[in-house]
């Protein structure tokens, strides 16, 4: 195990190197009452000490740059190292959100075109940038949709309904809104239930929240019934765009009859996901909904001519506050170095999006064949089933490990832990719930074919080797599995004060 | 183009699966929903056209580097060291996601969990997680957990305090994140002095919570606020917000009563980024854990007794507890964080000491020179201030802050955006990359605009 931080014994580092204060005498300027008495018990380490700290951390953590990463929804693709490289500019690192706007054109004219973009991919009126992660664009909509239905005498609708295959975000966001959660069970096939909807709608329906393709991986052919389900009962349709990178240019929430919606620039527009985020989760709506999105919006007027501190294109931008804004979700105006990461993305396929798309498509539909017929010379112990039976996938697919457990004991849990010790990440493990032992692969469109093969051919083999091995998997990370009852019982969340020796 | 390895290779894989065309992958989308034609979008660059033209858009905003700057209101214009963006970008932390399989996640596990542990001693209180969005959701949430923990214990369930001199924008935050879970908030005034108004604040007791920043939004450390538990009593949350940078100098709140410390943690690992990506700090006693926001990573051991680290207490999780979860926070500013981390732990305390004093020395510098200057009135002129103090300017800030901006410097921030009252209200912020001449040259402009407008 690597030394923590805080066991570079005998440094006594007085810290990184620093320019003197401008005045000596400053602290007398802090009541005595006031003063820290103490400092944090910190590092004391150098730079190149903490180099090596950290480096050898990241040997021990697995991104896409290590291998493959198919986790189920949450669209782990390759992520261009330009836009790394753009978000370094000094025009974008160094700039406070509170800048007039006459000193931040180009960033406003950047939001400008990301908005108009999203706009024109989902068939939505208006689009914010202003949330910062998909569950905060899933908030900031059912806000909306909220003052909607407050505006016009009807707040009394108390109730939002998801699907049980829903993501765990839609019904926590929702209900932290102040709503009664309504779930209704999938049909057998995994798909949306309409008759389960038609009962579940009335008088008290403020919106549903869904995500198509579902979190199965297959698209609800359905989906203009539901709506008009829903609509009809006076709700407002919600579309989760978690699934999003496996329709751009096919189709789009705004045709499905959708009002609106929440983009992950940090899955289909490829922000990087950083150990946990920072994610970026705009949200387009239809027209009745836009007076009501958080402030500020950008907008623009054309300029008779080239004026300094434009961006040469011969508009003005500016911020904008929708009439009945809801305020603020977050305090800025989002991540904007996540908006102008996902520009970067967006430019290089411009309006060849949809190749996009049917990369991720095509990727998802080979991997599930290959995985489906493995080599009938194999000695599988038992195959899975699929979570959805459909003719195709689009982005993602769900298989069930329950024959392989039942057989011979190996879960879902255990075959994911088994598929690190061959170099990947494990697939989204036991989501959505209604699939007993489930696995959700999304290879993504970044993968070449080779790593599908191989990683089929991996995963047979795991099925058909010995189920001692896999049940005691993994083998060769740099720990063994890790005992998540210990941690939740014995609650060590920092490095123990008393034994510390610096 | 050049990210799809399998482009020019369809047609092999489809023969493969036995599917004749890509059109067939896409024939469960009925027709009547189908896009028609091509995305009405300009055609796709190639990354050095993308990199022309956003080094000519980014390039037309004017970078707080670029000339003297005084602008802060709650982000730092700070100095990361170089070490943070080249070692936090390596591709294994980059590119990984939230540590579900923690036998290949040990890097950023562990790392989060010195993150943690920083947090936890910086500010005094035992418990960390590994980050909110913003200072904003931070004190959005830590009411919300408050109200959680608080409700069924004190007389005035779903009641919470707050002082009135949290900006609005962040107000605006708290008040979408507490109005549908029927929170009322209670506004606590402040005196002349811009400290909080203690006798006022004795009404929040029996209340779940009271929440206050310190320092202030005019920048003022607020000695009140030691006696501010005996003030409201045990059974309510005291939340703090801070200035993060302020706590090498400043006693920390979990030192004098507080139970959750929220706050910016931008000043410690990355620069202001145009408002985000950033993170918020969000601390707490142990009564708060099981009902608190966000994820934690607790030490754990392997199959062979090792040390090892793991997400725990994700009960409390939207992904597992759904509709009763904590929160909906799922994606969450962790590689921000560990930036954070990056940065404290190159600084070290006496670092850290050291940033504040730079931080407070600029500061006294500024007010020093600016008292000279006649027409120019400190809004708060006794109480003492880190980092930000308010001015009056004669006529309008925002007219103000024009005229100085053309002198060459970024003078403030123009407080009537925040409270149209206070129309001639300017907020200098200073911070430990502003030196002498910056000042002066402040000062010359002000003085200028005194001149321009008498």
């Amino acid at each position: 195990m690597t030394d923590t931080i805080f066991d570079f014994n005998g440094s006594k580092s007085a810290g990184w190197s620093q320019p003197p204060p401008l005045t000596d005498d400053s602290i007398s300027q802090i009541p005595e009452s006031l003063r820290r008495n103490s400092l944090p018990e910190w590092p004391r380490a150098s730079e190149p000490e903490l180099v090596r700290h950290y480096t050898k951390l990241s040997q021990k953590n697995f991104g896409i740059d290590t291998g493959f990463y198919p986790l189920g929804s949450c669209t782990m693709k390759h992520n261009p190292r330009l836009n790394e490289k753009i978000v370094q500019n000094p025009g974008i690192d160094r700039i406070h959100p509170l800048q007039p706007e006459a000193q931040v054109q180009g960033l406003l004219a950047i939001y400008y075109e990301m908005q108009e973009m999203l706009a024109i991919c989902s068939g939505m009126d208006t689009v914010t940038l202003q949330p910062v992660a998909g569950a905060q664009g899933e908030f900031t909509a059912i806000r909306c949709i909220q003052e909607f239905h407050r505006e016009r005498g009807e707040g009394h609708r108390d109730k939002v309904i998801v699907p049980d295959s829903a993501h765990g975000t839609n019904p926590a966001s929702a209900s932290m809104c102040g709503y009664q959660i309504i779930e209704i069970p999938s049909a057998k096939d995994g798909r949306i239930d309409l008759d389960a909807l038609r009962s579940a709608v009335g008088e008290d329906t403020a919106a549903m929240m869904i995500t198509n393709p579902s979190t199965l991986g297959v698209f609800e052919p359905e989906i203009a019934e539901a709506t008009e389900i829903v609509h009809s009962a006076g709700g407002q349709m919600y579309y989760d765009g978690a699934n999003f990178n496996a329709i751009l240019g096919k189709t789009d929430p705004g045709r499905m009859g959708f009002d609106a919606v929440h983009y992950n620039l940090h899955k289909t527009f490829s922000q990087p996901h950083g150990g946990g985020g920072p994610g970026s989760g705009p949200i387009g709506v239809k027209e009745h909904l836009s007076k009501f999105l958080p402030t500020p919006l950008v907008g623009r007027k054309e300029l008779p001519s080239d004026e300094s501190g434009t961006v040469g294109d011969g508009f003005w931008y500016h911020w904008v506050s929708p009439e009945q804004s809801i305020g603020k979700v977050q305090q800025w105006n989002g991540n904007a170095g996540a908006v102008v990461r996902a520009w970067a993305f967006y430019r290089r396929y411009g309006r060849d999006l949809e190749r996009m798309s049917e990369h991720a498509v095509l990727n998802a539909n080979y991997l599930r064949h290959r995985i489906m017929n493995p080599n009938p010379e194999l000695n599988i112990h038992a195959m899975p089933i699929e979570g959805c039976p459909a003719d195709v996938v689009k982005h993602e697919f769900t298989l069930s490990m329950s024959p392989l457990k039942e057989l011979t004991g190996v879960s879902g849990k255990d075959v994911a832990k088994r598929l690190l010790d061959f170099g990947y990440m494990a697939p989204t493990l036991y989501f959505p719930q209604i699939v007993p032992e489930c696995l959700m692969f999304e290879p993504t469109e970044t993968e070449s074919k080779e790593v599908l093969d191989k990683f089929a051919e991996d995963f047979h083999a795991i099925l058909a080797e010995d189920p001692e091995v896999v049940l005691t998997a993994p083998h060769t990370t740099p720990v063994g599995r890790v005992d998540e009852v210990w941690a939740a019982r014995n609650l060590i969340l920092r490095y123990p004060k008393d034994e510390h020796s610096s | 183009m050049d990210q799809l390895p399998n482009l020019g290779r369809e047609q092999e894989m489809l023969d493969i699966m036995g599917v004749s065309s890509m059109e067939d992958l896409f024939e469960d989308i009925p027709a009547a929903i189908r896009s028609e034609g091509p995305l009405p979008l300009p055609p796709p660059q190639s990354e050095e056209e993308i990199l022309r033209d956003a080094e000519k858009l980014l390039g037309a905003n004017v970078n707080l580097d670029s000339r003297p700057s005084f602008i802060s209101a709650g982000l730092a214009r700070n100095f990361v060291p170089s070490m943070v963006p080249m070692i936090a970008t390596r591709g294994e932390f980059l590119t990984s996601y939230t540590p579900y399989q923690p036998e290949v996640s040990q890097g950023m596990l562990q790392a989060m969990w010195e993150f943690q542990t920083m947090i936890s001693e910086l500010v005094g209180l035992p418990i960390s997680n590994v980050s909110m969005y913003d200072a904003s959701t931070s004190a959005a949430e830590a009411i919300t957990c408050a109200v959680r923990v608080k409700s069924k214990k004190v007389e005035m369930p779903n009641t919470v305090y707050v002082s009135e001199l949290v900006p609005p924008h962040r107000m605006s935050v708290i008040e979408n994140y507490t109005q549908g879970v029927g929170i009322e908030i209670r506004k606590i005034p402040h005196n002349e002095d811009g400290f909080l108004d203690l006798e006022a604040a004795s009404g929040a007791a029996g209340s779940c919570a009271i929440y206050v920043e310190q320092p202030n939004a005019f920048g003022i450390l607020d000695e009140g606020l030691l006696r501010l538990r005996d003030t409201v009593g045990e059974k309510t949350a005291i939340i703090v917000g801070v200035d993060v940078t302020s706590l090498g100098l400043v006693e920390p709140p979990g030192n004098w009563g507080a139970d959750i410390v929220v706050g910016e943690g931008q000043p410690f690992g990355i620069g202001p980024t145009a408002g985000g990506p950033i993170y918020g700090i969000f601390a707490c006693k142990k009564d708060f854990l099981r009902l608190m926001p966000g994820r934690i990573v607790g030490q754990s051991i392997d199959t062979a007794g090792k040390t090892a680290y793991t997400l725990t207490l994700s009960t409390r999780e939207q992904h597992i507890r759904r509709h009763r979860a904590t929160s909906n926070i799922c994606s969450n500013e962790t590689l921000i964080a560990l930036m954070g981390a990056m940065h404290m732990a190159l600084l070290g305390p006496v670092g850290l000491e050291t940033l504040s004093t730079r931080i407070l020395s600029s500061t006294r510098m500024a007010i020093d020179e600016l008292s000279s200057l006649e027409g120019l009135e400190f809004a708060f002129p006794k109480s003492p201030v880190f980092r930000e103090f308010a001015v009056k300017v004669p006529g309008k800030s925002s007219e103000a802050l024009s005229h100085i901006f053309e002198l060459g410097v970024i003078g403030g921030f123009d407080i009537s955006q925040w409270w149209p009252e206070k129309e001639s209200w300017i907020l200098i912020g200073c911070d430990e990359r502003t030196s002498e001449s910056d000042i002066s040259s402040l000062k010359k402009s002000l003085s200028s605009w005194v001149e321009a407008s008498s």
